[in-house]
């Protein structure tokens, strides 16, 4: 029992790492209509400027700041001189194949500035150690992270469904062109989504690091996952990416526990079985 | 003087039998290519002397010095076409003349992913005793040839013919992994090339895929294992959980360390088989094996996922209060100071330690952080001993590699004193006969290192599975 609820926890401290990972990739999905297969490399980025600024001013924190933000100018930068060449109807292949082109030569650039050795970031002092949860202990900066992902998708949801800018956003995944028409900058738009989504990979770099390491493949590996998550959850809507990493991040934990031989297996048959019930995912946004 | 009306470029399908067509119609020609005979290579760089367009830019490059030579029979002296190729026979197949030029080494690694630190470490150490006897052995030159095999045995396969056929290595060696290590395993016997393993430690290839062709300088994953069961039942506990990664080398490792274990009386409490290459968050491992409360815990983790897994270890609060032992590589030099504190006593078995005091090792540590400027790990010394092998090999061969029995031959009498202490290669496992330590993870001058508490002595690999 008490290990069953110890795993519970581990369930939500991996669904809410995927939560803010698919939150960015689904944004700029829902928005720009591009699948940016670069999304993982922006979470090593983020990982790694946070290790760096960790390693120069001891300071978690400032590293929680900081890194996104870093991440978030260098998406602007790739967006202004690549990405807005790709935007167009039947133009996914194009984008694809740049964005997956960019996380390859990203993932070699990480490793020559960073080197291919594992590397360890720590929880912040006050987060460090343990903590009784229902009388079991618990690492803090683990519930930390949990209450932090939980933060950051109210955070989302206030933004997106209840401010003005957020309403701009909606009425661009509807039809961007006719918000055009309305007077809105798209372009100012379309760079504003690509800065939060890619600097929310950030953000789970820095977070995620203490939890996952930072080490050369990992940029692959959570790609999968998050894509797992938004196959699920279906692509564009907040709610299928909250309730996609629920169902990923558990069928992780729980197949590692019940059955770690079969984990990953785990995970690829939740993904067949909605996609056998559902072939849009959970909540799919019903684009016009 | 040979007078020829075809030169056919490419000796393979196309080229064959294009020549061979040709020959039949009774035209005097001479078949052309760069591997040392006819079948090998790609299947699209036929070239006839007439045709328009060429297949690769060898054959570009082959073509334009064939238009700028004056004349064809120059030509064919400066590609150094053997001169008794006639067209009598239906296929000849002419080879350049080869001089003795340097002696090429095929390294196959992995120099990206999640073992590209071992990659790269047993480069360095191979690197590093190549340039001390000046880069040359049995009177030639030492070329390296690194090709990165990542971890995947198609790409590995795709390499190793890459290295053998197109680059004509005149042996291979490297390969971390145990699964790229066995899916090479037939190409090597078929083709009757030399491979010396550097590091894959898959039991079977000094037992049921034993090969006369594959020698390994590394170790078995039964080595360190096996010894370290008996241990841990007489100093530690007397029952354990076990956790490995779900691919060979986790399963050898486990299966040898339970069979002394159990040997000795001890009891098994669960073992755990993570998925491999990647575990991602360890956290639900960790949980199920506070969960099961175990005396001791034994693992092999390696690389990144040996940091994942042992600080996580330190996360939960198991570090310190559950003693940890496992096979070596988790506690390695290469990834303990990423595990940091949480590594602090973890117990271990392997066949060398950085703070292991012996003349070779003491020597080879410093010329290592001298020349990298970071700590040697077991898999730089693996990568120096294995240039080691290879020099004493060419040596004893007089640098002739035509003769690959012979070189054969001259592995099993290799011994010297290595960085790990007495090092030989044994003739019945083709695996060295060397001693394994128990290490121990302390503070050491404020930075953590695995320090020799006891000598476990001189292991050899029975060659078969009588010990698991």
């Amino acid at each position: 029992m008490e290990t069953l609820l110890i795993q519970f926890l581990n369930g939500l401290v991996s669904s809410m790492l995927l939560f803010i990972m698919a939150a960015g990739l689904s944004l700029i999905f829902g928005q720009m209509n591009v699948i940016n297969l670069a999304h993982g490399s922006f979470y090593m980025l983020g990982g790694y400027i946070g290790l760096s600024i960790v390693h120069q001013f001891e300071n978690f924190w400032l590293a929680l700041l900081l890194a996104p933000i870093i991440v978030s100018a260098l998406g602007i930068i790739i967006e202004y001189v690549f990405l807005r060449r790709l935007y167009g109807e039947n133009r996914h292949l194009e984008q694809v194949l740049f964005t997956f082109g960019l996380a390859v030569i990203a993932s070699d650039q990480l490793r020559r500035i960073w080197g291919s050795y594992v590397e360890a970031v720590s929880a912040p002092l006050e987060l460090q150690g343990q903590i009784l949860v229902l009388g079991i202990s618990f690492p803090v900066y683990r519930l930390a992270l949990i209450v932090f992902g939980a933060m950051i998708a109210l955070l989302l949801w206030v933004l997106i469904e209840r401010t003005r800018v957020g309403a701009i956003i909606r009425a661009g995944v509807y039809d961007a062109d006719m918000l055009g028409g309305l007077g809105i900058n798209i372009d100012l738009i379309f760079a504003a989504v690509f800065a939060l989504g890619t600097g929310l990979a950030g953000l789970a770099g820095v977070i995620g690091a203490p939890v996952l390491n930072l080490y050369p493949g990992l940029d692959f590996e959570i790609m999968i996952l998050t894509l797992a998550v938004v196959v699920v959850g279906g692509l564009g809507t907040l709610r299928g990416v909250l309730l996609g990493s629920l169902l990923i991040g558990m069928a992780d934990t729980f197949g590692k526990a019940l059955l770690p031989e079969f984990s990953l297996f785990l995970i690829f048959a939740v993904m067949a079985l909605i996609l056998l019930v559902r072939p849009v995912g959970l909540f799919s946004l019903n684009r016009r | 003087m040979l007078e020829l009306e075809v030169v056919v470029f490419g000796a393979v399908v196309i080229g064959c039998a294009t020549a061979f067509q040709l020959a039949r119609k009774g035209h005097r020609l001479v078949l052309v290519d760069t591997n040392y005979q006819a079948g090998f290579g790609s299947m699209s760089n036929v070239y006839a002397i007439v045709a328009t367009h060429c297949a690769s830019w060898t054959i570009i490059q082959m073509v334009t010095r064939l238009f700028s030579a004056i004349t064809r029979r120059e030509f064919l002296k400066a590609t150094g076409v053997a001169a008794t190729a006639y067209a009598a026979g239906p296929l000849i197949s002419a080879c350049s003349g080869r001089a003795v030029g340097p002696v090429k080494i095929g390294v196959l690694l992995p120099y990206s992913d999640i073992y590209a630190v071992l990659g790269e470490s047993i480069t360095e150490g191979m690197k590093m005793y190549f340039d001390e006897v000046g880069n040359e052995a049995g009177g030639r030159q030492i070329e390296m040839l690194t090709e990165d095999s990542e971890i995947k045995m198609d790409v590995a396969q795709q390499k190793a013919r890459k290295l053998v056929e197109q680059y004509e290595a005149d042996l291979v060696t490297g390969i971390v992994s145990t699964g790229v290590l066995y899916g090479l395993r037939d190409y090597f016997d078929t083709n009757k090339k030399m491979l010396i393993c550097a590091n894959a430690g898959g039991n079977k290839i000094s037992r049921d895929l034993k090969t006369p062709y594959i020698w390994r300088v590394s170790f078995s994953n039964w080595q360190p294992n096996w010894p370290l069961g008996t241990w841990a039942y007489e100093n530690v506990a007397k029952s354990v959980f076990m956790s490995a990664p779900d691919y060979g080398a986790g399963h050898n490792m486990v299966d040898a360390f339970a069979n002394s274990f159990q040997a000795a009386g001890g009891e098994i409490l669960g073992t755990q088989f993570t998925p491999f290459p990647s575990m991602g968050d360890p956290a639900p491992f960790i949980t199920e094996i506070r969960g099961s409360d175990p005396p001791m815990v034994f693992c092999f983790y390696s690389g990144g996922a040996a940091v994942t897994f042992v600080q996580s270890y330190g996360e939960f609060g198991l570090s310190g209060h559950i003693p940890l032992v496992c096979a070596g590589f988790t506690v390695e030099e290469d990834v303990l100071p990423a595990e940091g504190e949480a590594a602090l006593g973890a117990l271990s078995g392997l066949h060398w330690a950085l703070m292991l005091d012996n003349p070779a090792n003491r020597k080879f540590t410093a010329a290592y952080k001298a020349r990298t400027g970071k700590d040697a790990n077991v898999f730089a010394v693996q990568g120096y001993d294995t240039g080691r092998v290879i020099v004493e090999m060419l040596n004893t061969v007089q640098g002739d590699t035509s003769n690959v029995n012979s070189m054969i031959d001259s592995m099993a009498g290799i011994s010297f004193d290595s960085p790990r202490g007495p090092f030989s290669l044994d003739r019945n496992s083709q695996n060295p006969t060397q001693h394994i330590y128990v290490r121990e993870v302390q503070e050491v001058d404020g930075s953590l290192h695995n320090v020799v508490i006891e000598d476990l002595g001189e292991i050899t690999d029975p060659g078969d599975d009588s010990l698991g």
